[in-house]
């Protein structure tokens, strides 16, 4: 409620400066015009709307009564001055009467926005017209164009007081609108946030859609096309589950389960990965520990890296079988990869399947663990991934 | 386990599901256009309700521009209408106190005539068109504006002194206060200078034996020009102040984030992503897709598999301000932001409420070029026993530059307060502060 306000004001403070100013500009320029004013009275008048102006400025920018007084009074000053003292005894000329219209509207005027607010305000704002307006009544006796004066006076404080007034309405309104739009977006940010951890959740899920669209990145070659469509249509069935709002697991026995998943038992989802590696052609022994509770994050490193390495027995060892042994102790979880196959030369691996080793590595390194490679040419490969528990 | 763990198991919102189904067309869509990474555009990915809010740069003033009565600004063209409504009444009333019954000034009253109905025309056109004003009509008004204006000064065109005050054109400056909310500031201007322009040409071309006759047309054209420029420059104030209330809003939505967090675009995006999976699983499977792929799907599926794997690891190290940062048009330019172990996160949601308050208020109340703050955050102090001993202690350092110490605003302390004790001191002219921030440790929670 407070910034509300402050913002109200603010806007209502810009509003009296822009009034207050653009008038002074127009009563200094009518001032000044030559033969107009006695030359004491011109003076004075001068003198008087520099004072108003600054008035002006400093009522815009701290919003302090007292300047709407200082202008009040220097504004009144000025339309008495040049009422009765420029041409005393004579009607006043057109230039007189200009300037007591012009320093009657806008200039003082300019107070009614900040005199709004709040009811003793406002007491203020109807003395200070009362006031005005008798100045300019009395100032302009024997004006021919008397009337026309007065009706404009009376017409422009009734402009920009209800000009404020509105504005006065329109912050507060526009505030609660926007507040409620705040509401509306947080609701929405919370909506969008669950759902991408929802999705995140799924990190089973997608380590599977992962490792299908690696392969079909590579073509699909290697597999043969009926597994390869099977294991698409598996994959894109869980990601529609996943859309229409359930959490998909899979588990040993193929059906999905529909609940959120954050610390996962290790063996449910190694199966899975065997599973899914069978269906492709490689025969995956599981030896050791199945029962290890990991935290998501580690369990998503852990599980991407153990995939990628399978993959990789499945592309390039050209074997059919790679044996698992997961083993744990106090502090680590390990996992050791090994096949008999072609193996390699450490120092010569290709440049892209480095590529794929580095951000496995580094993904066990995110979450404190590390991956270690064993191979010659001929004697087959060994890979060794710990994690932290 | 604390609150703002991201472990912490988060139970299934059921809008959860609403804003899935929403924002990829519900159960039965399937066939949606694989994914085609050179297509997208920021605005594709845009959320659903709030698309100005999210972009910078490319959604967000389109918005604005085309729908200056989106927020507020109908009712504030109202009282301009009113207030608009009253000086154009003073104006007619000095018609007919200086008509002369026997020379009635014919011009004059058709340029009034034209006007009235020029006004009420667009008043009913614009509450047609749902309070919009489109480009024909606010041009079809300035061309009647223009013939008024004609009209007019032709009427009362004569010697300085003996010919009768134009009052018609001036109330054309009335008409402009009272469409200043549907049109941008800017051509509101730009129509009022013409208008002055004008009545000073036409001022000053009429031969004149006094000077002295030179006072009712000063007083003439500021009636006429003072009211649309005022008007306009509290619109321009005004959309403003809207624009960045509603900045504010939005990215206070952030204080009640987990301590890490995806953004709101990453979490759209994501979703795009698995429904592009989909699609392309779903085509191979169904074997609209020839195995083995072409090359060009085989390369869809790579980047598709790439990006997946972005998103499912974004997301681990970025804080609730690091969102409120990029989300903001107003903040994200001008803040800097060191926080590599994303103590933010740490942060209770008053101790973020007021961290980001403080941020806008130093930003948003200077209103000035230059003005930037840059952000730092830990490292965390050791702890020797003293204090509470589940309480973490980090400092928090924050210095500007460009924003004087004495023209901060008060409520800017309120809000330093709120993140923790704090010592400010003015080097080089710009406000520093330290704060010494104090969070309960996630580890004992």
């Amino acid at each position: 409620m407070q910034r509300i306000l402050k913002e109200r004001d603010r806007l209502l403070r810009r509003a009296a400066q822009a009034a207050g100013l653009t008038g002074s500009a127009t009563t200094l320029a009518c001032v000044l015009v030559p033969g107009g004013l006695d030359a004491d009275a011109r003076l004075w008048a001068a003198a008087l709307t520099a004072i108003m102006a600054a008035g002006q400025y400093l009522l815009g920018s701290t919003g302090a009564l007292r300047w709407a007084v200082v202008i009040v009074l220097s504004g009144t000053a000025i339309i008495l001055i040049v009422g009765f003292t420029s041409h005393p005894g004579v009607p006043p000329n057109l230039i007189e009467e200009s300037v007591i219209g012009l320093v009657g509207t806008a200039p003082i005027c300019a107070v009614a926005a900040v005199l709004i607010t709040t009811a003793r305000r406002i007491l203020f704002l109807v003395a200070s017209f009362v006031f005005t307006f008798s100045c300019v009544a009395v100032a302009t006796g024997a004006a021919p164009d008397r009337l026309v004066l007065l009706v404009l006076t009376v017409s422009i404080w009734l402009a920009f007081t209800i000009a404020s007034w509105w504005i006065a309405q329109s912050v507060p309104r526009v505030m609660h609108r926007i507040s409620a739009i705040g509401r509306a977006h947080r609701a929405e940010r919370h909506a969008s946030e669950l759902e991408a951890q929802r999705r995140q959740d799924a990190r089973l899920l997608h380590d599977t859609v992962l490792a299908t669209l690696t392969l079909l990145a590579h073509s699909g070659v290697g597999v043969s096309p009926i597994a390869m469509q099977k294991q698409a249509g598996d994959d894109a069935r869980l990601l529609r589950q996943l859309r229409l709002g359930g959490l998909p697991t899979p588990y040993r026995s193929g059906d999905y389960s529909l609940q959120p998943a954050t610390v996962l038992t290790l063996g449910d989802t190694l199966d899975a990965v065997r599973q899914r590696f069978e269906r492709m052609g490689l025969t995956v022994n599981w030896h050791g520990s199945g029962q290890v509770q990991l935290s998501s994050n580690v369990l998503d490193a852990f599980l991407l890296a153990l995939s990628e390495c399978l993959e990789n027995v499945r592309r390039h060892s050209g074997v059919d079988r790679a044996d698992v042994t997961i083993t744990d102790d106090d502090t680590t979880v390990r996992a050791m990869v090994t096949d008999t196959g072609v193996g390699f030369d450490l120092g010569r691996v290709g440049s892209e399947r480095l590529g794929v080793a580095e951000s496995i590595i580094a993904r066990l390194r995110d979450v404190g663990g590390n991956a270690r490679l064993f191979s010659s040419p001929g004697a087959g490969t060994t890979v060794v991934l710990e994690v932290p528990k | 386990m604390s609150p703002f763990s991201d472990t912490a198991p988060i139970p299934i919102h059921p809008r959860a599901r609403s804003v899935g189904s929403r924002l990829l067309g519900g159960p039965t869509e399937r066939s949606w256009p694989p994914a085609s990474t050179d297509r997208r555009t920021r605005a594709d990915l845009s959320p659903l309700r709030f698309p100005h809010t999210i972009l910078r740069g490319d959604g967000r003033i389109t918005v604005f521009r085309s729908d200056q009565n989106g927020l507020g600004a109908r009712h504030l063209g109202i009282g301009m209408s009113i207030s608009g409504g009253c000086i154009a009444l003073f104006l007619l009333l000095r018609l007919i106190i200086q008509v002369d019954p026997t020379h009635l000034p014919v011009l004059s009253i058709l340029a009034w005539a034209i006007l009235l109905a020029t006004a009420v025309t667009v008043n009913l056109r614009v509450h047609k068109l749902a309070s919009r004003m489109p480009p024909w009509l606010f041009l079809a008004a300035l061309g009647a504006c223009a013939i008024v204006v004609a009209l007019d000064l032709a009427g009362t065109w004569g010697a300085a002194g003996a010919a009768p005050f134009a009052t018609a054109a001036p109330a054309v400056g009335a008409f402009l206060l009272s469409i200043v909310t549907l049109r941008e500031t800017g051509e509101i201007t730009l129509a009022t200078g013409a208008l002055g322009l004008t009545m000073v040409a036409v001022t000053g071309l009429q031969s004149r034996d006094d000077l002295l006759t030179l006072g009712p047309d000063i007083l003439s054209i500021s009636l006429a020009v003072a009211p649309p420029l005022i008007g306009a420059s509290i619109v321009q104030a005004f959309r403003r102040m809207v624009q960045r209330e509603l900045d504010l809003v939005l990215v206070q939505s952030t204080v009640s984030q987990p301590r890490f967090a995806v953004g709101m675009l990453a979490s759209e995006q994501l979703a795009r992503l698995d429904l592009d999976a989909e699609t392309l699983l779903d085509d191979v499977a169904q074997g609209r897709t020839a195995l083995p792929l072409a090359a060009s799907t085989a390369t869809t599926a790579a980047s598709l598999a790439t990006r997946l794997r972005q998103h499912l690891i974004a997301g681990r190290t970025e804080t609730w301000l690091h969102h409120a940062l990029t989300e903001s048009e107003f903040l994200g330019p001008v803040v800097m932001l060191r926080d590599p172990a994303g103590l933010a996160g740490l942060l209770s949601p008053p101790q973020r409420d007021g961290l980001l308050l403080t941020i806008w208020l130093l930003i948003g109340d200077t209103a000035r070029a230059g003005a930037s703050v840059s952000l730092s955050l830990g490292p965390i102090a050791p702890t020797h026993g003293a204090g509470a001993p589940r309480a973490l202690r980090f400092p928090i350092e924050l210095t500007t530059t460009g924003v004087a110490r004495r023209r901060v605003d008060p409520e800017t302390w309120q809000a330093i307060r709120a993140v923790g004790p704090h010592v400010d001191s003015n080097p080089g002219g710009s406000l520093r502060v330290d704060i010494e921030c104090s969070v309960d440790n996630p580890a004992d929670a």
